[in-house]
């Protein structure tokens, strides 16, 4: 039994170095494989990958995406979908793991900046100063010590929307200019029904905003210096009109969606942002739902002067590890330039271009409300960027969405909960 | 036995390097067998925990170089009341899910071990929960936890209480909701364990106690309960790693709300970490969670060995 083993025992060593060398090779190829990304300028067919959100439900990627096509034959987009509650959390990841998608979308400001810090997005300070003749909303908060990282190709902000025919009905004009005051009253008016039949006055969704961007923007506050007594008067008349019944009650209204909460005709009124034009416009084209909607400017403080809201721009930006950089470039150009603006007009979006011709498009669209009112609440004179830029931003957009969410299923009275929302952003700032 | 099969070819006399090679070329044979399972163990776990063991002492973005900051993160750690809040929270689940899995299983084992008809369709009917998606699980619960149109205050309206909780809105019902989800999702897979712990008990230990005038809750006691230690120490320890890891039906039922009430330590490593890009700090979150396991494991194991002797 000895003697042929020690034949065998001898090929063995030789045989498993083999494997690891092998294993080593396979290794290392597909470790080459990785960093292919640094090419300088394209030619031939490209395919451009984009990270998008819901891009079923946001028709306004497709219309970028084919005007872009349209312009530059040799490309093709290829769009990465991505949920859109987990995309922030989502491109973190893909950033973080060195990820070569071309083009990221920035969803909102406060990613945008963390991104930039870190250093994940190339540079286009070159893109925005050869486009300075453009104007565009939004752009400054973009702006990092002089430098940018994204170009903004739409922005939104707030509007009242609601349901023309509810307002008609109940003989109430509609919502122009209101007070906070008057549009508490209008909504518990408006309330009525029992159980499954009830048509809410209002609706609440349960973002943070929803109160605080719009009591920052009226108010002058500031969102990120940590004294928030200004949110007070905002959450008084919101809890007063969630204790009379006349919005979704908040934890219900947790598993709610404004879209179906509108669209299916449950609620009378609705403060929401201007991306969801877009969304109402297709449902009804599509025949989806038959709602009379209407859109005015957001209420505003008693003796207030001209239409002041909030919103926030949506920019596209180049990753630093994009694999087609100058394709990459040039769909960031042309989705903030004149082109890109005119088509995602078309679905109802409103780009951050601003141009008399861009905002006739807009008001001429096929199914847009054109009334006095939709053109005043498509004027806003103010728009507050919804949430300031630091290097604190999410942290306190953390403990201010989890001190809100206390307040409003009433386990913490308005003053507790501003008192903690103070303690704990004192603590993050020092 | 398996020792006295080893000792012997030891005690023949040694024949020198052919044994040895002998031995090496087992080894090695045997080393091949477990090679495909432990290259995936070893990089997509092994390796993994070790960097973020290391991380642990360091500050990293996942971008810049990461940068040697000695203990810094654990004293950050004394001094976050985000993390004391979920390890509250995190104890308060365990101590919740813990005991009331272990007994429902055991409950649900002991009922379907009998001749019932139908019983393997209950059997399955018990388990299906486990295979059923943890995201389908999380967001039917969130419905039936509903305050106003949800059936469980239906229910309880209905039988006559009044001043119902609010349940997943509430900070102080958030929890127990979320308990009970994770109770009725995981009682099924450790009814199987102890349904195979309650067949291998001998028919015969149980006429024995008959004969000897023992009632049922004698047996039970005397019978069921102590031959199924083996089994009830797997599923403690199994139970209490999971509970500690606790995070997906968290994350999918109340994302931590309201407030901070079910925020767990596992999603606070995830937000730190993942969200934030504060690696090292998420890290030294996950080590300490690491040690909580650990220790509470090594614990149960000695006074399972102390039990033994």
């Amino acid at each position: 039994m000895v003697t042929p083993n020690k034949h065998r025992g001898g090929g063995r060593p030789g045989r498993f170095r083999r494997a690891l060398v092998a294993l080593t090779a396979v290794a290392l190829v597909t470790a080459g494989c990785g960093s292919g990304g640094e090419a300088a300028e394209e030619s031939g067919p490209v395919t451009l990958t984009v990270s998008v959100w819901n891009l079923a439900a946001t028709p306004e990627f497709q219309a970028v995406f084919d005007a872009f096509e349209k312009a530059n034959p040799d490309v093709t987009v290829q769009p990465v979908d991505i949920l859109a509650e987990d995309y922030p959390a989502k491109v973190t990841t893909m950033l973080a793991g060195g990820d070569t998608t071309d083009v990221i979308t920035m969803k909102n400001v406060t990613d945008y900046s963390r991104y930039a810090s870190r250093g994940q997005l190339a540079d286009v300070t070159d893109l925005v100063k050869s486009k300075q003749d453009l104007k565009l909303a939004g752009l400054e908060a973009f702006d990092v010590e002089g430098k940018y990282f994204a170009m903004p190709y739409r922005n939104d902000y707030w509007v009242l929307y609601y349901n023309k025919k509810m307002f008609d009905a109940a003989g109430i004009a509609h919502p122009d200019k209101l007070t906070w005051d008057q549009y508490a009253e209008i909504a518990k008016k408006l309330t009525k029904g029992e159980g499954e039949q009830k048509v809410y006055g209002t609706y609440h969704h349960t973002w943070r905003s929803v109160v605080q961007a719009i009591s920052a923007a009226q108010n002058d506050g500031d969102q990120i210096t940590g004294d928030f007594e200004f949110f007070k008067d905002q959450y008084e008349m919101a809890l007063d009109v969630q204790k009379a019944g006349a919005t979704l009650d908040f934890g219900s209204a947790k598993q709610a969606s404004y879209r179906t909460m509108f669209e299916t005709e449950k609620t009378a009124m609705m403060p929401m942002g201007t991306w969801y034009v877009a969304g109402i416009l297709k449902n009804k084209a599509e025949g989806k739902t038959a709602v009379d909607w209407g859109i005015a400017p957001m209420p505003q403080k008693p003796g207030a002067s001209g239409v002041t809201t909030f919103g926030s721009p949506t920019a596209f930006a180049v990753n630093k590890n994009a694999k087609h950089t100058a394709t990459a470039k040039k769909f960031v150009e042309f989705a903030a330039g004149l082109e890109g603006a005119k088509a995602i007009t078309k679905v109802g979006v409103v780009p951050s271009l601003q141009s008399p011709e861009i905002t006739q498009e807009y008001a001429a669209l096929e199914g847009m409300p054109s009334d006095e009112l939709a053109k005043t609440a498509l004027a806003p004179d103010k728009t507050v960027l919804e949430m300031p830029v630091s290097e604190h931003t999410s942290d306190v957009d953390t403990i201010l969405k989890e001190e809100h969410e206390l307040i409003m299923v009433g386990e913490k009275s308005v003053e507790d909960g501003i008192a903690s929302m103070r303690d704990r952003v004192k603590k993050v700032l020092d | 036995m398996a020792n006295a099969v080893t000792e012997a070819p030891r005690g023949a006399p040694p024949r020198g390097s052919a044994q040895k090679r002998r031995k090496r070329r087992n080894t090695l044979i045997g080393w091949s067998f477990i090679l495909p399972n432990f290259v995936g163990f070893a990089l997509f776990t092994l390796v993994p925990v070790i960097a973020a063991f290391a991380l642990a002492f360091l500050e990293w973005d996942s971008y810049s170089a990461p940068e040697w900051v000695g203990l810094d993160n654990f004293a950050e750690m004394l001094e976050d009341e985000n993390f004391r809040v979920a390890l509250g929270n995190t104890l308060y689940y365990a101590a919740g899910h813990i005991p009331l899995t272990l007994m429902a299983a055991l409950g649900l084992a002991i009922v379907l071990n009998g001749k019932l008809r139908g019983v393997g369709f209950f059997r399955t009917a018990a388990f299906f929960p486990y295979v059923t998606s943890l995201v389908a699980v999380a967001v039917v619960w969130r419905m039936l936890f509903n305050p106003t149109a949800g059936p469980v205050n239906q229910f309880l309206a209905a039988v006559g209480f009044s001043d119902l909780p609010t349940w997943l809105s509430s900070t102080d019902w958030a929890m127990p909701a979320v308990i009970v989800t994770s109770v009725w999702r995981d009682m099924g897979y450790y009814m199987v364990l102890y349904l195979a712990g309650l067949q291998s008990i001998p028919e015969e230990y149980y006429e024995a106690a008959r004969m000897d005038g023992a009632n049922a809750w004698h047996r039970f006691w005397h019978i069921t309960l102590p031959s199924l230690r083996p089994t009830t120490f797997f599923v403690l320890v199994m139970l209490t790693i999971q509970s500690f890891k606790i995070l997906d039906l968290i994350v999918v039922m109340t994302d931590g709300g309201p407030g901070r009430s079910t925020l767990v330590l596992a999603q606070l490593v995830y937000r730190e970490g993942i969200v934030e890009g504060h690696f090292g700090y998420s890290s030294a979150i996950a080590l300490v969670l690491f040690v909580i396991v650990l220790s509470v494991t090594v614990v149960q194991f000695r006074l399972n060995e102390r039990r033994n002797r």
